[in-house]
């Protein structure tokens, strides 16, 4: 069965590379603008295997929405990977703080995002 | 003291006068310059903003295309088209990464706005105090390492075009699983 990947990212070129990755390493993904949005998306119970993050984002950002996330029975353990151009000590700390499995600094390499994917997600 | 010898030496009042008077053209310079430099920030913003939408349609159009191109996950693929799309992603990000870059120089533009604005009201008032003291933190403002080194070169003394801003990231750089 196919893993559904969470893409949340406020610029649609982004969103659509990392979808473009993701689709063709064989995952099914849904794309959000936001972190309101992807609250939104996952509202319906919808299983996502993996969610991938933005951090600066309009109407609530990458830490608002992990926080939100780790609320939800649902998402506690879901890995989270903060994708972003950020890549000072301390917003890494925040990042690991909210309850992100890891931080890929942009501009991304297809191939590196899913070794980091194949390390984190069971077989 | 008045000249009483007759030699046209100016008085102190003289003096005072005219330095007054030169006070007040630069007065009147600088509240001209500040007054032009406050309508023409949205004016650059604009411009940039029209870029960035422009380069933002460039990327998608081509992703599109790319998308049409790329072989279903369902069929083989050679090792070398793998790498080739995954070069294509790669390069293709410089259009987010450009339009964050400029996305924090409009942040300064409009934090230079309304610093410029405040110093009209004089430079003791409180508000132009705040607004000084935020311009001179715009380096928090920045995302990227890249941002902040170019920054930092840009302010030297001997700065010097072309400034090397391009650093290659290792996997470890890149990447952090807590």
């Amino acid at each position: 069965m196919r893993k559904t990947a969470l893409v949340v990212d406020d610029s649609p070129t982004m969103r659509q590379m990392v979808a473009f990755t993701l689709t063709n390493a064989g995952f099914k993904v849904v794309e959000a603008e936001h972190g309101k949005d992807a609250i939104t998306k996952v509202a319906d119970g919808q299983k996502m295997d993996i969610i991938v993050t933005d951090l600066n984002m309009p109407e609530m950002d990458g830490i608002s929405l992990i926080k939100e996330l780790r609320k939800m029975a649902a998402f506690k353990f879901t890995p989270i990977l903060m994708l972003t151009t950020e890549s000072s000590a301390d917003k890494k700390q925040a990042g690991k703080d909210a309850g992100a499995t890891g931080w890929i600094v942009k501009p991304f390499n297809p191939e590196l995002i899913l070794k980091v994917i194949a390390k984190i997600l069971p077989a | 003291m008045r000249d009483t010898q007759g030699l046209g030496r100016p008085t102190k009042a003289d003096s005072a006068a005219i330095e007054l008077a030169s006070l007040k053209e630069h007065q009147q310079a600088w509240e001209a310059f500040a007054a032009c430099a406050v309508s023409m920030i949205p004016i650059l913003k604009k411009q940039m903003e029209a870029v960035t939408q422009q380069t933002e349609r460039a990327a998608m159009d081509l992703m599109v295309n790319i998308r049409a191109l790329t072989p279903p996950v369902t069929a083989s693929r050679s090792t070398d088209t793998s790498a080739n799309l995954s070069k294509i992603v790669m390069a293709m990000q410089f259009q987010d990464i450009t339009q964050q870059k400029l996305e924090h120089v409009t942040q300064a533009l409009d934090q230079w706005k309304m610093h410029l604005q405040a110093l009209l009201k004089g430079p003791r008032d409180e508000c132009a105090k705040q607004e000084i003291a935020t311009l001179q933190r715009l380096e928090e403002s920045y995302t990227m390492e890249e941002e902040r080194r170019l920054h930092a070169a840009a302010i030297t003394p001997d700065y010097q075009e072309p400034v090397p801003i391009e650093m290659e990231q290792t996997e470890t750089d890149s990447a952090t699983l807590f």
